[in-house]
């Protein structure tokens, strides 16, 4: 089997100006002094780039938070990647959004947390939105590719419809709508995110009809939410088939969220070659194949198409990492995932569809590290 | 999407450039995304540079490939071209 790593995923740093409760960063965030230095990182994009690797998307925390992003973007254009910018905005000017582009960068995507202000405001835990929509008219007139970010869940979804009009107004090429998933910072803010059976069917209608008018306009992803499908989604494309991610400490994993599946030994850029890491190491290779899968996926005619689903999401709910991904329905750990969709759907007359800041229990926000 | 007109000028659109080349095909990078392009769809990209018009592109194509059907190749690249702009690839 000969897997090629087409997208490197580069968490320059976990250190963000904003606290967004749904982050997909680790709980266990790196700290600053671990950070990989610029020459560690560009020899990180030859050695991907040497592996196949095709496009680089520099993410973080917040990837302007690094002084060196500029020479970083060089590093990885020389290395011939395809560079992406994922970020809040935040640290963004147009004399920096001017360096970042001579240095070679092609496409940003930015994210935005709703399209009102202060219920975008409470999500981010920071006021940010006023300043993403001006960063966004700066972008816009930038020979760049320009995607808009927003992450929908039970608090904005029933804004749907003025969020689509708020993103379309910003005129990006694409705008991606995704579902938050439950990882990272997400997971303990499960109840206040997980939106109802009646949002989602309606969103899917919604957003159907959005890529329609739009098409040739601007491209609309919508990613659903796992919760609600009956066969759970082939996260990353398989386990280190298709990505690999670096964590600030220069840590390699398959991605965002596998560091939290314990007995798992993550290598490090350091001290090995990415080669190795992605040809060599256990674990890369402990859920490539079939071997490992526990039934019902072992004798599942859909193995080979989700790969059983999400490892992060079976150790999280399942306690165990080979299990069957929970939100498959055929999965015997399903009540998990029936029970939180009852508690969303039962609460839902009273709590959806308020600013956070309206409601009495708190949200967790993502920290800092130090 | 309608397709080129003559005094169109194609070109790779905003973020979407060509990767390293080999002799058969050539890939496209773009946001999240690569195309492989081969044979006469990579003739007819490698010509869109933004500087020559679409009925230049025409004429070169039709020289490339000796065809005296100047129609059928000008409705098959502008069909090309209108699709690759939908994926916005490509602009014009």
């Amino acid at each position: 089997m000969s897997f090629v790593p087409l997208a490197l995923i580069a968490e320059l740093t976990h250190r963000c100006p904003l606290h967004c409760v749904y982050c997909s960063n680790p709980v266990e965030l790196q700290k600053s002094a671990s950070e990989l230095s610029t020459e560690e990182w560009n020899r990180v994009f030859q050695e991907a780039a040497a592996l196949g690797s095709l496009h680089v998307h520099l993410t973080g925390g917040e990837p302007l938070a690094r002084a060196d992003l500029t020479r970083l973007i060089a590093g990885a254009r020389a290395a011939g990647l395809y560079t992406n910018l994922i970020t809040s905005g935040i640290g963004l000017s147009e004399k920096r959004l001017q360096e970042l582009l001579g240095a070679g960068l092609e496409h940003i995507q930015l994210s935005f947390q709703h399209s009102r202000e202060d219920a975008a405001d409470a999500v981010a835990g920071t006021r940010s939105h006023a300043l993403k929509v001006e960063l966004a008219r700066l972008i816009r007139k930038q020979p760049v590719a320009f995607t808009v970010n927003m992450v929908v869940h039970r608090q904005n979804l029933d804004y749907l419809e003025e969020i689509l009009a708020f993103a379309e107004q910003l005129q990006p090429d694409r705008l991606e709508i995704a579902n938050v998933q439950y990882y990272g910072w997400a997971l303990p803010n499960r109840d206040f995110l997980l939106p109802t059976r009646g949002q989602v069917e309606k969103s899917i209608g919604m957003i159907a009809e959005a890529q329609e008018r739009l098409r040739g306009k601007m491209r609309i992803d919508y990613v659903v939410p796992d919760f609600y499908a009956r066969y759970p989604k082939a996260c990353m494309g398989g386990w280190a088939r298709r990505l690999i991610l670096i964590d600030p400490a220069g840590r390699a994993l398959p991605c965002h969220a596998a560091s939290v599946i314990p007995g798992i030994e993550f290598e490090h850029v350091q001290r090995h070659s990415l080669e190795w890491i992605w040809r060599e190491s256990a674990a890369f290779n402990k859920f490539r194949g079939e071997d490992w899968m526990a039934e019902p996926c072992r004798s599942c005619e859909r193995r080979s198409q989700d790969f059983g689903g999400c490892r992060c999401q079976a150790f999280l709910l399942a306690g165990a990492a080979n299990a069957t991904d929970p939100v498959c329905s055929l999965s015997p750990f399903h009540a998990v995932v029936e029970k939180a969709l009852q508690g969303s759907n039962r609460v839902s007359d009273n709590m959806h569809g308020r600013s956070p800041s309206s409601q009495t229990q708190p949200w967790s926000y993502r920290l800092n590290p130090r | 999407m309608p397709n080129p007109e003559d005094t169109s000028r194609p070109r790779l659109a905003a973020g979407c450039r060509w990767a390293e080349t080999n002799a058969n095909e050539r890939t496209v990078l773009f946001p999240e995304g690569a195309i492989v392009i081969k044979g006469t769809g990579r003739d007819i990209l490698e010509h869109c540079d933004g500087q020559r018009t679409f009925a230049q592109i025409v004429q070169e194509l039709e020289a490339l490939y000796t065809l005296t059907d100047v129609q059928k190749i000008r409705k098959e690249a502008g069909n090309f071209l209108a699709q690759l702009r939908e994926k916005r690839i490509v602009d014009f």
